[in-house]
């Protein structure tokens, strides 16, 4: 039996490779993903362990649950010394990290949310910095800049660059050399400038260190000096080895790994139940093909477990070839990807492609499995063959009869499903909800799958309306073939439902979330322009700012707000945000704003109010910059998603008399009517030319931003399920071409009784058409409940909007998408000689 | 005057000359048609018969536009059918040529009706009503218009088959063993069909098979052997045709 199979696979090379492409897209996009991870979790162990090298013993702040809220935790400076003087010690230095705001080439600060930090490049064996182009610092007029950020503002070694210090002033170097940012997350955000440590201590001006690095003197253990340090710094840090930091570091960066792992493994996974569906599809073909096959190998003998096992051979074979050109595929494809990020300039570490034993092993194991699992139930049909049927000529028609059985298991799926869904929705806003719409959703799916056969007919019918119509008789004809085995219809349909759903799910949730944020951009910032400080909480707008702008004819509302630089806490022991709002802030407060603060009053937003649990009329006690509590009455709440604001807003003489004058953190300015857009961004620009770290956007900029940013995510999610799709459209050629082959002496009686080639090449592709098109019917319609129900577990009030230009290009796509895979199908067909094709079968 | 007089003075509708057909090259070569001569008088029905491997169906496949001659020409009406593009040829076979196959002459997909007028569909042309009831009438299918092929008897599916071949009222008809897998009592009623058709409505039958009886119904029958054409009888009886044959495979 054995040799039949393969005798049997070796024939039929073209269906093997068809039947394979699936599996091996499948395979090839989740060993990519491992190829990536892999090789990126190599490149961070590579970094981590280069650095564990060098440190033998480091100092980190101790845990501190209530310091932590006001900002990020330091070693105090004084360990230092105190460090330095332990037995055992050969060097220790210092590591501290403040942002100090690189300018940029066009005079404002780099950078649009954070700026860049200041790291000191330290000497000496401890010295972690990587320097790839130039020198390090040496002089205190020297820097060295990172090279992305070299790179994407256009400095070069031997250029001048400007450095805001902590107190906003300005500074110039010599920028002296380029180094790497390696793996430190923090610091790949934002990009860094490096100084002497003598410089950094200048421009930073740092209260403590991030970490202190020890070396150990020669034939110091690491622990016995751990042990040491531990003992002299007491409870102001924490003591631990290199490796239990890099350790730390490293598992910081692996749970980011993990979450683009399992992002990306679970578009492979639908990737590969779709090659699933499509390799049963494929199977079933085959054994209804090869019934005579199968019922002469049972004629001279063969037992019906043989002929189980002979599918399942062949399944196994096909499995494992296309897993290993899946193997191949993915080493590609995670190479690419790996250029990609190379060449984009992301702080990932990527060296020589790295694929584990382990992630090998993974991706074949899935091949395989899936191919196998999805030939059990063709191998099971294959065994109830009959020996008679060898002697029959004519194959039947493979009759479909809607049974009591599959309407009970749909109408049983669907009932648990829409219940789950409804559920789901019905919950508070969140994840929970979200994940139970989801499971809702594969239940109803799963009803879908069973009912698919009894839906094909009357969905050919309606999508098949206009091509019949349209193409007489090669349309009409192409209709009625579209639903001739409806079983087999309906899964290759299916798998192209998967993807259509998904993308027009996707391109739903992302229009509404569109659509919420446009409408809540539209409550809160009912204003022209809005002005920010880029930088850390120390950030701010000089209050010139804004009574320039007061002054100014093209605005008629200009409105500041001031926060304090710390977190407050408050007499039950929380920490809030306490500002003041200066102007006329009714005026773009529409609705929620129920009147200015009194003295000693407070407003607070109505998150603060619940989690502090007061409301208007209680008191509650504040702690003021001088450390007293002092007492204020809640006048009322405001709601933050109509206006942004702090957590308590105070009036400004109370917030002035407890917090000091402080300069502005963010001002908003709307334009009088009939002020010229253009006019007057030149006068906000104008006013704020000297001043690095302030930023100007419009709303429609921001608006902008964000729709950009929701638009880039649904393109690379589209990208992903394109793989899905793309699948799904192998198995509508295989079906395709197999439902051709079967059907070689129909062709050539039309052929004969007068229809073109090119009408013959129109029926098919038209059948392909219709196809696609249940598909993406089908599809579109779960994609639009789902992607409702989705977003309704989102927010509180949510707003659903679908793209329709989206779901109308899904649809049309979808059915192009089917005439491209008949088109070789069709070919081949048409160019079939009438005489052979008449005699053949 | 006999009414093969009559033929014999009409003119043919479909002329074979000196038509070859060889498969295949060098010494794997297979001469299938060796120099054939022969016409088919309008509004007759003939019939090819000759021994397995004979050439018989390639003969009717040549005439038919089916399949491509080596050498020779053929001719239907003022025609000439070699040298035809692929679309000339369709279009030839649509507007003025009838098929009916042995096996698998109908589309499943498709009702008793809606194959008989698939030819006339596909050419975007209206039966006429009159024929249509009148050839519907004359193979009894009637009642069995809206039914599915799987639905109808080997011999119901012939009848279909023999009714969209008049149907469009074609130049000629080609038969290729019509009864091959018919019983012979359904056998009998469509050869009477294919005669009753070519008396009433002088349609021309060129009919191949092996099956002396069937033979019988036309009102020719030329034989074939080895890619000749060896014999050529009006008015046979079956056993004039099984001598014939007999004396061909000796």
């Amino acid at each position: 039996m054995l040799k039949t199979t393969l005798a049997g696979l070796r024939a039929h090379k073209l269906r093997l490779i068809l039947t394979s492409l699936a599996i091996t897209l499948g395979v090839g996009f989740i060993s990519g993903t491992f190829v990536l991870t892999d090789t990126i979790q190599a490149g961070f162990t590579q970094s981590f362990t280069a650095a564990a090298d060098k440190v033998d013993v480091a100092v980190i702040p101790a845990k501190d649950e209530k310091r932590s809220q006001e900002g990020p935790l330091t070693v105090p400076m004084e360990l230092l010394d105190r460090v330095k003087g332990v037995e055992g010690v050969a060097a220790a230095v210092g590591v501290g990290r403040e942002r100090t705001a690189l300018i940029g080439k066009d005079g404002k600060v780099v950078g649009s949310m954070v700026t860049t930090w200041g790291v000191p490049v330290v000497e000496g064996e401890l010295n972690r910095t990587e320097i790839v182009t130039g020198r390090a610092p040496k002089a205190g007029n020297e820097a060295v800049l990172d090279e992305s950020t070299a790179k994407t503002r256009g400095f070069t070694v031997g250029e001048t660059i400007t450095v805001l210090d902590v107190r906003q002033q300005k500074h110039r170097f010599t920028l002296v050399g380029l180094f790497k940012l390696g793996v430190d997350q923090e610091l790949s955000h934002g990009g860094a400038v490096g100084y002497t440590s003598e410089t950094f201590q200048r421009m930073a001006q740092p209260t403590g260190f991030r970490e202190i690095d020890v070396l150990a003197k020669d034939g110091v253990s690491a622990e016995t000096l751990r042990a040491a340090v531990a003992a002299a710094v007491g409870a102001k840090g924490e003591a631990i080895t290199g490796q239990t930091l890099m350790e730390k570091m490293a598992d910081g960066n692996g749970v980011e790994i993990d979450f683009i792992t399992y992002g990306l493994l679970l578009f492979g996974a639908v990737a590969m139940l779709v090659a699933g569906l499509v390799i049963y599809n494929t199977f079933n073909i085959l054994v209804a093909q090869r019934t005579r096959e199968m019922a002469l190998l049972r004629c001279i003998g063969s037992t019906r477990s043989q002929v189980f096992r002979s599918i399942l051979l062949e399944s196994a074979v096909v499995g494992l070839l296309a897993s290993v050109a899946g193997l191949l595929l993915g080493l590609g494809l995670g190479a690419a990807a790996i250029q990609v990020i190379n060449a984009t300039g992301s702080p990932m570490p990527a060296g020589t492609v790295t694929l584990t034993v382990t992630s090998t092993a993974a991706g074949l194991l899935t091949g395989l499995v899936v191919t196998v699992v999805a030939a059990l139930l063709p191998a099971r049909a294959a065994t109830g063959v009959a020996p008679i049927a060898a002697l029959r000529t004519q194959v039947e028609e493979n009759a479909f009869r809607s049974g009591v059985l599959r309407w009970v298991f749909t109408g049983l799926f669907l009932i648990l499903g829409v219940g789950v869904t409804v559920a789901g929705i019905t919950m508070p806003p969140g994840a929970g909800g979200l994940f139970t719409v989801a499971g809702g959703g594969v239940l109803v799916f799963f009803a879908v799958l069973i009912i698919g056969p009894v839906l094909v007919k009357p969905l050919s019918r309606l999508t098949g309306f206009l091509p019949a119509y349209l193409f007489g008789v090669p349309g009409r004809l192409a209709v009625d073939n579209s639903t001739r085995n409806p079983k087999r219809s309906a899964t290759t349909t299916i798998a192209l439902t998967i993807g259509v759903t998904l993308m027009t799910l996707i391109s739903v949730v992302s229009a509404s979330v569109q659509a919420s944020s446009d409408a809540r951009l539209d409550r809160q910032y009912p204003v022209d322009y809005v002005l920010m400080a880029i930088g850390d909480r120390e950030a701010t707008i000089p209050r010139s700012v804004a009574e320039t702008l007061r002054t100014k004819p093209e605005f008629g509302t200009v409105v500041a707000f001031r926060e304090h630089t710390r977190p407050v806490t408050t007499d039950n022991n929380s920490f809030v945000s306490v500002g003041t709002i200066v102007g006329p802030i009714k005026t773009i407060a529409q609705e929620g704003w129920t009147g200015d603060p009194g003295p000693d009053q407070a407003i607070l937003s109505l998150g603060t109010a619940g989690k502090l649990g007061v409301k208007a009329g209680d008191t509650m006690e504040i702690k003021t910059r001088s450390g007293r509590m002092e007492k204020v009455t809640v006048s009322g709440t405001y709601d933050r998603e109509k206006m942004p604001g702090s957590d308590v807003l105070l009036q400004e003489s109370t917030f002035h008399r407890y917090y000091g004058a402080t300069e502005d953190i963010r001002v908003v300015v709307k334009m009088t009517d009939g002020a010229a857009p253009e006019a007057a961004r030149k006068v906000v620009e104008s006013v704020i030319a000297d001043l690095p770290t302030v930023q100007v956007s419009s709303t429609t900029e921001i608006r902008g931003e964000f729709n950009d940013s929701i638009n880039n995510v649904l393109m690379v999610m589209a990208g992903l399920l394109g793989l899905a799709v793309l699948i799904s459209l192998l198995g509508i050629a295989n079906t395709l071409s197999l439902s051709v082959h079967e059907r070689t002496r129909e062709s050539a009686l039309l052929r004969a009784l007068g229809l073109t080639r090119p009408q013959l090449r129109v029926m098919l592709s038209l059948e392909a058409f219709v196809l696609g098109l249940i598909g993406a019917l089908i599809g579109v319609v779960l994609g639009l409940v789902f992607g409702w129900a989705a977003v309704q577990t989102m927010q509180d009030k949510p707003i659903f909007q679908a793209a329709p230009l989206h779901i109308a290009a899904f649809i049309v796509l979808s059915g192009l998408a089917g005439v491209l895979a008949s088109l070789l199908p069709a070919r081949r067909a048409a160019r079939a000689s009438i005489v052979n094709s008449l005699a053949s079968g | 005057m006999t009414l093969t007089d009559i033929h014999r003075e009409a003119p043919p509708a479909v002329v074979a000359r000196s038509l070859t057909k060889v498969y295949g090259q060098g010494d794997a070569a297979v001469h299938a048609l060796r120099g054939v001569d022969v016409a088919f008088t309008t509004g007759a029905f003939t019939a090819i018969m000759g021994p397995s491997g004979s050439g018989k169906s390639t003969l009717m496949h040549c005439l038919a536009g089916l399949d491509t001659v080596t050498s020779g020409s053929v001719h239907i009406g003022d025609t000439v059918v070699t040298g035809l593009s692929d679309k000339e040829l369709t279009m030839l076979r649509r507007d003025r040529i009838g098929f009916i196959f042995q096996a698998f002459n109908l589309l499943p997909t498709l009702s008793a009706e809606q194959n008989i007028r698939l030819p006339l569909d596909i050419a975007g042309r209206q039966a006429d009503p009159a024929l249509f009831d009148r050839v519907v009438d004359t193979v009894g299918l009637r009642d069995r218009l809206s039914h599915k092929p799987a639905e109808l008897s080997g011999g119901q599916q012939q009848r279909v088959a023999v009714a969209r071949a008049l149907i469009g009222r074609p130049q000629v008809i080609f038969a290729d063993e019509p009864t091959g897998n018919l019983d012979s009592r359904s056998g009998a009623e469509v050869l009477s069909f294919l005669r009753t058709s070519v008396r009433e409505l002088q349609q021309t039958i060129v009919m191949v098979t092996h099956d002396p009886v069937a033979a019988s119904y036309a009102d020719r029958v030329v034989f074939l052997r080895d890619g000749l054409l060896v014999s050529d009888v009006h008015q046979p009886t079956p056993q004039i045709i099984h001598d014939t044959l007999m004396k061909l495979e000796s």
